[in-house]
């Protein structure tokens, strides 16, 4: 199926591996990424606090350009996830915020008429691609791992924009695919937490314990690896993890993996295809159980 | 411990917080004690709005007749004066303190209409006005700085020399009996609903203030009036604002008719309560009801009006019945909701024991005598509860600090302990409170009879012996709540005690009392209150009267 | 209707039914008193029932021992926030039917809050903050006559009814995510609160209280996880009301903070590039003569670069990137 694919600004960033790793899974799930390359960024939601005006333009192009395409919008980062929810949720439920964002884009030959739908790949597996489809990629049963799923703030908060109340169901999706692929996930609290990102710049160290402390609690419950679908997630808890257990005075090393990582290795990619070789916490341990090496 | 103030409130809803504010513009040293923290005070749950007469065109005195009509002519009526003249500088004053009241197209205070008044004068805030009130009120005392023992338990008040000196409280938190001692109290302590089953009342409001101060020595007045409120919500018993009407929601039978033509062809909705209740009752009584209901329908308002200036009770009914009432009527029905009588109080809130004050639900003033009119009792509360800070703090000032109580302290842990100590014979305090509340509600409810009330007295006597085999299901220290139910149970008794007695003497119907033997008002032999004085355990209490004070509005037929 | 609840119990005097259970520890940091015990009960109760029913019988008929603050049983006082089945939700307004997860309700004191005794959990530090943000009125003057109200725009009073309708259930407290690791954090209620009296034209405190809320531990140390938003229970929405008081600290000029800096950072790396560029937003929003801010940061960028994971040094621009520039250009406002 097409979908109008928006990456996000961080996968084009600081986390090529979820780039690579989701180019690699479009094939085996029949998906056509039609990517949107001249979308900008969603601003995160840092941008909408102190001018909502201009947000509610720069998505609302996005939107368009998805609109345009005739498919659904399709993200892999939680955080774009969110953003792009809500403000499509209120842009369809506020016509006078509807016309103010398209008066903004007219003249750059745009206009939102309100009808895109915006999935992250994790809704799109059970909701659009189906889970047979997943389940007949498979080639390698991740059998004997551990998994402790990390969904990430945005993609479970604010429920009602997120369209959870029709569809509580997204709560757990995780752990579904996590035992799909064979593997066992991991119960604990931290999964629907707050990996502490978005106050990394303002407090430092309260978000690194807040990120630390969560994957410290996986670990304690078994967990070989965190998985998810978000790469903000992943900068904090992956790239910062070093940083945390100093402030948390505790060894940590548990790796942390992207959704279509832990799709890419089901789907019998190596490691080193999906980048998983180019990670701040080494993936080997993980690895290792499957019976693979990076 | 021991520890002083000059004066103590005890209670922390709108009438002991003005009160405690009061006293400390006084300059007097005041606490508060309270057996919740402030804002879970019932004060919250009063919904539709306060009254004052400030709008053009209206006038005090009109106010002052609609409360003496409402109250079906036993409020007295200086006291209303002083309440509606004061009414309207409270209110700004609330205002000023920061309470967010709607506003009309001028940015002026704006009104809605409520039961019972000739004119639109309930000011309000959308219909959490008691909450919004309440927060204020609060904030209002951190700022003040006022000293809140917060979960403190009265257990008994400290008398000396046949003057109120103070209080023994059980600290909660650590189950540690202590003596407050004040040269002033004033009680405030709110309702009584749990003696009622249902009732609109939190689970909190087990008339302790009315039993203290009875067994204190105050005088209980006019204790038969009690309010079934028009409109509560089926099943739960929760309140639905009188706000609705006011807004203009209909009444209807099960035959789609706005039956209060047939009861009251003027104001129809908008009757007092009792009436409003009566007619309920009637429909339903008559086969004309909905399962023991009748609806309350608000579709016509509109989504906008509903979820702007009834957003509570629209939530309330979805999460209780799962109704929405932009789309569907709401069953409703009469239920218990408010004791018109109480500790008698003159108007500057004290009693005739030298150091205690009472103000708000527990005081009876009486302003609001057989019926209280919807957004009256919150004016009550804030206008008695600053006079009564006033005086208390007035009297503190020419009052020596008090002494002694260390054998109330001792007495009053030996009492606990005793509690504490009884062995489980198979009565539960749960069980007696709903048969008592069951029982109160069947026999001392919207009607009455005299085999009624007489089987109720003895239905009581019987629930007092069961009383004292009642076994405290906790034995420790750290927030017992199980020995609290039961000093509560307590007080409950005596409240049921003086109701069910002052509902068989008065001998005719007026207001909420509306005895069946007896169904129409005497004013040649009843335009006068009746005071309950205890005179100890086992003994009947002594019973007087005193006349009705009349200033210059005559009793009248009521009609709406 | 049959319901399973299982009950944190918890008492320092150590009297617990002896079927109750030892619960798992909670995760760090928060309390993980071992004296907290787990006793399963059965109720009957209509379909409908809410978890307070439970509990009320439980109380009522079953053991009386049981500590739980409750009132008004409507969602008005505010008494009964607790843990159901993980997160803070109100006792009263929680169907037990829809909080019934592989046949079983689990109820307990929020572990993020101090505890007294099994439900009842101490809220002191709900309300040391909410003292903290002093919230009270501070007249603007004159003040009118004590005859006349202050006259203002119903739309402005109506504007505030969303936060005055808190009940200080303690909620969004109890699962903020931020106050689990920082208890400085003044926390989503108090900050509410904070902008009911910012928001009041009848204050006169506006500039001082948006100075002190962008001080540590106001507004900028919020994580901006929406839990407070999914947790409240009236629909006050903390964190729409922190981001409110964000936006008119920065338009009051308190800009001098990492959070402000970070804002300004990422929508100069949009503007100029269509992307957020995360190499220049970490020290940019740090400050970049932050020398030891800028040091703290290093160590965790030299594993970055160790990893191969930095984003590349040369940022590139989207196609189309005079598109953005011209929408960031006719929006205006800040970032223009």
């Amino acid at each position: 199926m097409k979908v109008a694919f928006f990456p996000g600004c961080v996968s084009k960033g600081a986390c090529p591996e979820l780039y690579v790793s989701t180019q690699a899974i479009a094939e085996p799930l029949g998906l056509e990424l039609n990517e949107l390359t001249s979308a900008p960024c969603c601003g995160a939601g840092v941008m909408s606090e102190q001018n909502r005006d201009l947000t509610d333009a720069l998505n609302g192009l996005m939107l368009a350009m998805a609109e345009a395409d005739g498919a659904d919008l399709m993200t892999i980062c939680s955080t774009c996830q969110g953003v792009l929810s809500t403000t499509n949720y209120q842009l369809q439920h506020d016509e006078a915020r509807l016309a103010k964002a398209n008066a903004t884009i007219a003249d750059q030959g745009f206009r939102y008429g309100g009808t895109t739908k915006v999935k992250h790949l994790l809704w799109m597996l059970f909701e659009d691609i189906g889970i047979d489809r997943v389940a007949a990629a498979i080639k390698r049963k991740l059998t004997g791992l551990k998994i402790a799923p990390f969904y990430g703030c945005y993609i479970l908060r604010p429920s009602e924009e997120l369209g959870l109340r029709e569809r509580p169901e997204r709560k757990g999706y995780l752990e579904r695919l996590i035992t799909l692929l064979g593997a066992e996930p991991v119960e604990y609290r931290g999964a629907t937490k707050c990996c502490g990102f978005p106050m990394l710049t303002f407090n430092r160290d309260k978000a690194l314990a807040m990120g630390g402390n969560h994957i410290i609690e996986a670990k304690e419950k078994g967990a070989d690896l965190l998985v998810t679908p978000c790469p903000l997630c992943h900068l904090n808890l992956d790239g910062q993890q070093p940083d945390a257990a100093r402030v948390l005075k505790q060894d940590i090393d548990v790796p942390i993996f992207h959704l279509p990582q832990l799709l890419g290795l089901a789907f019998g990619f190596e490691p080193a295809q999906l980048r998983l070789n180019h990670h701040v916490v080494p993936t080997a341990s993980a690895l290792e159980k499957v019976e693979l090496k990076v | 411990m021991i520890r002083d103030h000059d004066v103590i409130v005890l209670g922390a809803g709108l009438a002991g917080m003005r009160a405690a504010l009061e006293a400390a513009r006084c300059g007097a040293d005041v606490a508060i004690v309270t057996k919740v923290h402030p804002i879970r005070s019932h004060s919250s749950a009063a919904q539709g709005g306060i009254n004052a007469a400030i709008g053009e065109g209206d006038s005090w005195e009109s106010h002052a007749f609609d409360t003496i009509k409402g109250s079906d002519y036993l409020a007295d009526q200086d006291a209303v004066e002083v309440m509606c003249q004061e009414a309207p500088g409270d209110i700004i004053e609330f205002e000023h303190m920061g309470v967010i009241f709607y506003r009309g197209p001028d940015g002026r205070l704006g009104t809605r209409a409520f039961g019972g008044a000739s004119q639109a004068r309930t000011y309000f805030v959308g219909d959490i006005t008691g909450q919004a009130l309440l927060v204020t009120l609060y904030d209002q005392i951190l700022k003040a700085g006022v000293k809140v023992y917060e979960e403190w338990f009265a257990t008994k008040l400290f008398m000396d020399g046949g003057a109120c000196r103070g209080m023994a409280v059980l600290e909660m938190v650590t189950g540690e009996l202590h003596l407050l001692r004040a040269k002033a109290v004033v009680v405030a302590s709110g309702g009584l609903g749990r003696l009622y089953e249902p009732s609109t009342n939190a689970l909190i409001c087990t008339g302790d203030g009315y039993s203290l101060a009875y067994r204190a020595g105050a005088p209980l007045m006019d204790m038969a009036m009690v309010q079934y409120h028009p409109t509560t919500l089926a099943g739960s018993g929760f309140l639905m604002t009188e706000a609705a009407r006011g807004e203009g929601a209909y009444l209807l039978n099960s035959l789609g008719e706005r039956f209060m033509k047939k009861y009251a062809p003027n104001k129809m909705e908008l009757a007092a309560r009792d009436v409003t209740s009566r007619a309920e009752a009637t429909e339903i009584a008559e086969g004309r009801g909905i399962d023991g209901n009748v609806l309350l329908d608000l579709r016509h308002l509109g989504a906008d009006v509903i979820l702007k200036k009834l957003p509570q009770i629209h939530e309330m009914a979805l999460d209780y019945l799962g109704i929405d009432m932009i789309k569907e009527p709401v069953p409703v029905r009469p239920g218990m909701h408010y004791q018109m009588g109480g500790v008698k109080t003159d108007v500057e809130g004290a009693t005739i024991i030298a150091g205690l004050y009472a103000a708000g639900e527990v005081a009876c003033v009486s302003v609001h005598g057989g019926n209280r009119l919807g957004a009256n009792s919150l004016l009550d509360t804030i206008i008695f509860g600053r006079r009564s800070g006033r005086a208390s703090a007035g009297y503190a000032k020419g009052t020596p600090a008090s002494t002694g109580g260390e054998e109330l302290l001792r007495s009053e842990q030996q009492r606990l302990q005793a509690l504490l100590d009884r062995p489980y014979t198979g009565e539960t305090c749960a069980g007696l409170r709903l048969e008592l509340a069951t029982m109160m509600d069947q026999k001392v409810g919207l009607y009455r009879s005299d085999v009624g009330l007489h089987e109720a007295l003895e239905k009581l006597d019987e629930y007092r012996r069961r009383y004292e085999n009642v076994a405290v299901g906790d034995k420790g220290r750290v927030f017992n709540q199980a020995l609290t139910f039961v000093l509560e149970l307590g007080f409950l008794l005596d409240c049921g005690e003086t109701i069910i007695r002052d509902a068989i003497i008065r001998k005719e119907s007026r207001g909420a009392h509306t005895h069946i033997d007896y169904p129409e008002r005497n004013d040649t032999d009843w335009l006068k209150h009746t005071l309950l004085t205890h005179r100890g355990d086992g003994r009947e209490p002594e019973v007087s009267h005193v006349p009705v004070t009349i200033t210059r509005w005559k009793p009248e037929v009521r009609t709406y | 209707m049959q319901f399973t609840i299982e009950v944190g119990r918890y008492n320092t005097e150590n009297q617990y039914d002896p079927n109750a259970v030892p619960g798992p520890p909670f995760p760090p940091p928060w309390d993980s008193s071992p004296a907290r015990r787990y006793q399963t009960f059965s109720v009957d109760l209509p379909e409908h029932a809410v978890v307070l029913d439970a509990l009320i019988q439980i109380r009522e008929y079953q053991d009386p021992s049981l500590a739980v603050r409750c009132a008004c049983r409507s969602a008005i006082c505010g008494s009964c926030g607790m843990w159901i089945n993980g997160h803070a939700n109100l006792a009263c307004k929680s169907k037990l039917a829809e909080f019934t997860v592989d046949g079983k309700t689990r109820v307990e004191s929020p572990p993020s809050m101090p505890i007294i005794r099994d439900l009842v959990c101490d809220m002191k530090p709900f309300w040391d903050k909410h003292l903290a943000v002093r919230p009270w009125l501070e007249n603007k003057q004159p003040v009118p006559p004590s005859n006349q109200e202050y006259r203002v725009p119903n739309a402005s009073m109506e504007e505030l009814i969303q936060e005055v309708s808190c009940i200080s259930c303690g909620a969004c407290l109890m699962d903020c995510e931020s106050f689990a690791v920082n208890p400085d954090f003044l926390g989503p209620q108090a900050l509410a609160q904070a902008y009911r009296y910012v928001g009041d034209p009848r204050d006169a405190h506006t500039h001082e209280r948006l100075g002190e809320l962008s001080k540590p531990g106001g507004i900028w140390d919020c994580t901006h996880c929406f839990e407070c938003v999914q947790q409240c229970p009236k629909g006050v929405a903390p964190l729409d009301q922190i981001l409110k008081l964000r936006k008119l600290a920065v338009d009051a000029g308190y800009t001098n903070n990492p959070g402000t800096r970070h804002a300004d950072a990422f929508a100069e790396s949009v503007k100029h590039s269509g992307r957020l560029n995360e190499l220049t937003l970490l020290p940019k929003s740090v400050g970049l003569f932050n020398i030891i801010g800028q040091l703290q940061t290093l160590p965790s960028a030299i594993n970055m670069v160790r990893a191969g994971k930095l984003p590349p040094l040369i940022h590139k621009t989207i196609p189309g990137i005079e598109r953005i520039r011209k929408i960031f250009q006719r929006v205006g406002g800040r970032f223009k």
